[in-house]
């Protein structure tokens, strides 16, 4: 049987919420075996923020899709990390990892007597990765950040709307994402180095740092000319063709572009006789707010699907505007076994994204996430060779468990 | 370095090869541009510096070609070519069919959909993703039409997502889990979902789709958004009941701090319209400045929103070297430094760009 690409490494995942947990999924996606720890009151608070006693009745720490999602393929254990014998057993599994990752608020571990020089004296060699929204040094290195402060952060907000618009947002956490794919970068950069020389090392990214390289056409811009990029909402400084047009029914919209004069005949021929008037691109880039009308006056009534298909099959880039609901039955999705299904405790079976990098087919996805400590035993005693009078006393002493407690 | 001894070559050049590259490049792989005639596409995307020609003033090339090689690939013999690429450890391109690679080297296909499926052939675009994947529908007016992200952001995240995929293979040669070349592939349309997968299996469960509420508004998080103070725009994020109580407190809303109905987000964004209207009047009796720190202190997640000016002034971007220099020859460029720090064996900060060409004597 073949090998997972990853099939050896270890990982202790320390992290909650997105970024974090979504870099070490990248790994389990591929084959490391990754132990998430997570406390019975200090659970990963992408199962709630807004924990209520009635929440844990309903099972509500198993029904989160957002925790779900990021989470999958891996064990998941809970140890009361402030009680010493949890902090022990933390670094006995660290002594047989390769790295560790952890997202907490800066402080949070010096105060659990952890860091990497704790976790060095368990295991020599090992990887440890903090993702602080700010980066572990300079001054804002303990400040607070979710994926919106992030994106706030970053510059990206002043490159998007129009000049009487506020710096505008693209997402409602859209650092996280982001933040989860650096991580994951950066783990396999330092796992390939352990691998050649033995040695591990720290390392850190600031999540905000992450979304330069996406806000780089507005960097790049000022560093190149000194000046501040304009706002322009949908116009394009180099596409003559770019904007977003009204489709049949509510809220339908299509996306058009034209880069270059191929792509402007190829629209024109779609479009005929509208855009007969305007002869070529060049004329197009003086005309382009007399253009928006025109098309938007033929896109209004048309099918936006249909229009898109219309459109590509004749060289011009469009694409309709889609909603949440259209693509979990999306053709090129479907066609692609994108969502993976798979049944998992208390929420059945639910659909699983699959790793967007693959060979032939998608990367298989092996089991649904971890009910909170669905592997106690299997970590604790077939890794650590804990007894089961010893996980009894653990569980009598509320170091593990499997439901959760209000957090405190 | 970390990624010393790895060989990698990008054929196609465009921005999503090129940061894949990229990655490899700054933690010490040797990355080749083997580059057309007119040199890669990225050599013409703007923004452009005012000193030097085409093809050697594109910001946008240089931000992504620091410490590659570039390598003219008419000018090797066929034989050379072949040699070259068989040597590679990986071989990055865009999938188009035309091109043909050895199959004994591991190969990268970056494509905007994939390279199977009825949208394989489409053509793609930045914007175009943000269309489908869910995300421009909530960006903009209510009424419309939604606001396209600026810049090759699609492209970006396809570059670092078809990263892992090849590290991955990479790694998984270094630790003998495989011993074969392989085609791989990252669709950037797929890479792109990661933003909205979690809404779209949620929409899935409840039904609920939630329709666009106007800029800088994103359900289900409330307060949300960035707002004007007396100077400067501050980033408002406010998700838990202390965060709450706490910028009541920043702003003296005692009267607010403690209705039901604003303990959770929820229940805050039904009441927006009594919501906003209090904190962004208090707002503008204090500058971003100032509330972002004296937020920070008790620990809600407030923000400033630096512009591209201000970016390069941050003192914390400053002290962690966020930005570094490209050396184009002619003009040195500040662009945006690795943004993952390896400490033992750290990234190269900035470097030197190639011309068109500049090392093909090398592999000729």
């Amino acid at each position: 049987m073949d090998r997972q690409a990853l099939e050896g490494i270890r990982i202790v995942d320390l992290s909650m919420g997105w970024a974090g947990p979504l870099a070490a999924r990248h790994l389990a996606d591929m084959g490391a075996q990754v132990i998430k720890i997570e406390s019975l009151k200090r659970f990963d608070w992408w199962r709630s923020w807004e924990a209520t006693p009635e929440w844990i009745e309903d099972d509500g720490a198993e029904k989160s899709v957002a925790f779900n999602m990021v989470n999958r393929n891996k064990l998941n254990v809970t140890l009361d990390l402030e009680d010493p014998r949890g902090r022990d057993l933390l670094l006995k599994l660290v002594a047989g990892a390769n790295a560790v990752v952890e997202n907490y608020s800066g402080g949070v571990l010096p105060k659990l007597k952890l860091g990497y020089d704790v976790f060095c004296q368990a295991k020599a060699n090992i990887i440890l990765l903090s993702m602080p929204p700010f980066g572990a040094n300079g001054p804002w290195a303990e400040f607070r950040a979710y994926g919106s402060t992030v994106e706030q952060s970053s510059g990206l907000p002043h490159l998007n709307g129009g000049p009487d618009d506020p710096p505008t947002m693209q997402h409602v956490a859209y650092g996280d994402a982001v933040g989860g794919i650096t991580g994951a970068c950066a783990l396999l950069v330092a796992l390939r180095h352990q691998a050649k020389t033995g040695l591990g090392q720290y390392m850190d990214l600031s999540q905000v740092e992450g979304l330069f390289p996406l806000a780089a056409e507005g960097i790049l811009h000022y560093s190149a000319t000194g000046q501040t990029p304009s706002r322009a909402r949908n116009m394009h400084q180099h596409h003559p063709v770019h904007g977003v047009f009204p489709c049949e029914g509510e809220d339908n919209w299509i996306v058009i572009e034209a880069r270059d004069e191929t792509e402007w005949q190829a629209l024109k021929t779609c479009a005929a006789p509208t855009l007969d008037a305007f002869d070529n691109i060049d004329q197009c880039r003086a005309e382009s707010d007399e253009i928006n009308k025109v098309l938007s006056t033929w896109t209004r009534d048309q099918d936006a699907s249909t229009l898109m298909h219309a459109l590509q099959e004749n060289g011009v880039p469009a694409a309709s505007t889609l909603s949440a609901s259209d693509l979990i039955n999306h053709p090129q999705l479907e066609a692609r076994d994108y969502w993976q299904w798979r049944d998992r405790a208390v929420v059945g079976n639910q659909p699983n994204p699959s790793p967007p990098y693959r060979g032939d087919s998608p990367l298989s996805i092996d089991t649904p996430a971890p009910t909170l400590g669905q592997h106690n035993t299997d970590v604790l005693s077939g890794i650590l060779g804990l007894t089961q009078d010893e996980l009894g006393d653990l569980e009598a002493a509320g170091i593990i468990g499997t439901r959760p407690r209000m957090p405190t | 370095m970390a990624l010393s001894g790895i060989t990698v070559i990008d054929v196609s050049g465009t921005i999503a090869t090129g940061y894949c590259g990229k990655l490899f490049a700054d933690y010490g792989a040797q990355v080749i541009n083997l580059e057309p005639p007119d040199g890669f596409v990225t050599r013409y995307h703007g923004p452009v510096t005012d000193s030097g020609a085409d093809p050697e003033r594109s910001a946008m090339h240089a931000y992504l070609s620091t410490n590659k090689a570039s390598v003219a690939s008419a000018e090797l013999s066929a034989q050379k070519r072949t040699n070259l690429l068989t040597h590679a450890d990986l071989i990055l391109d865009d999938g188009s069919p035309e091109i043909d690679l050895p199959t004994s080297s591991s190969r990268m296909s970056i494509c905007w959909f994939g390279r199977s499926g009825p949208y394989a052939h489409f053509k793609g675009t930045d914007a175009q993703m943000f269309a489908m994947n869910g995300m421009l529908q909530s960006i903009g007016p209510i009424e419309g039409p939604p606001l396209i992200p600026k810049g090759p952001q699609a492209q970006i995240v396809g570059g670092a997502t078809a990263f892992i995929g090849a590290m991955g293979h990479v790694l998984s040669r270094d630790l003998g889990n495989t011993t074969e070349a392989e085609h791989l592939e990252t669709s950037i349309f797929e890479a792109m979902l990661c933003f909205t997968d979690v809404g779209v299996i949620s929409v899935y469960n409840t039904g609920l789709q939630a329709s666009r509420m106007g800029i800088n508004r994103f359900p289900p998080t409330y307060p949300l958004g960035i707002f004007p103070c007396k100077d400067g725009w501050l980033g408002v994020t406010v998700l838990t009941p202390s965060q709450w109580h706490a910028f009541c407190d920043l702003l003296d809303m005692e009267d607010f701090k403690y209705i039901p109905l604003f303990q959770s987000s929820v229940g805050r964004l039904e009441a927006l319209d009594v919501i906003e209207p209090a904190f962004a009047e208090k707002l503008k009796s204090f500058t971003a400045e100032d509330l972002f720190y004296r937020g920070q202190e008790a620990r809600i997640p407030l923000a400033r929103v630096p512009t591209m000016e201000e970016l390069f002034g941050v003192d914390q971007f400053v002290q962690r070297q966020a930005f570094c220099t490209a050396d184009m020859g002619h003009t040195q460029l500040q662009v945006p430094s690795t943004p993952f720090r390896l400490h033992a064996t750290p990234p190269a900060f900035g470097g030197v760009v190639a011309s068109l060409g500049e090392h093909t004597k090398d592999y000729s």
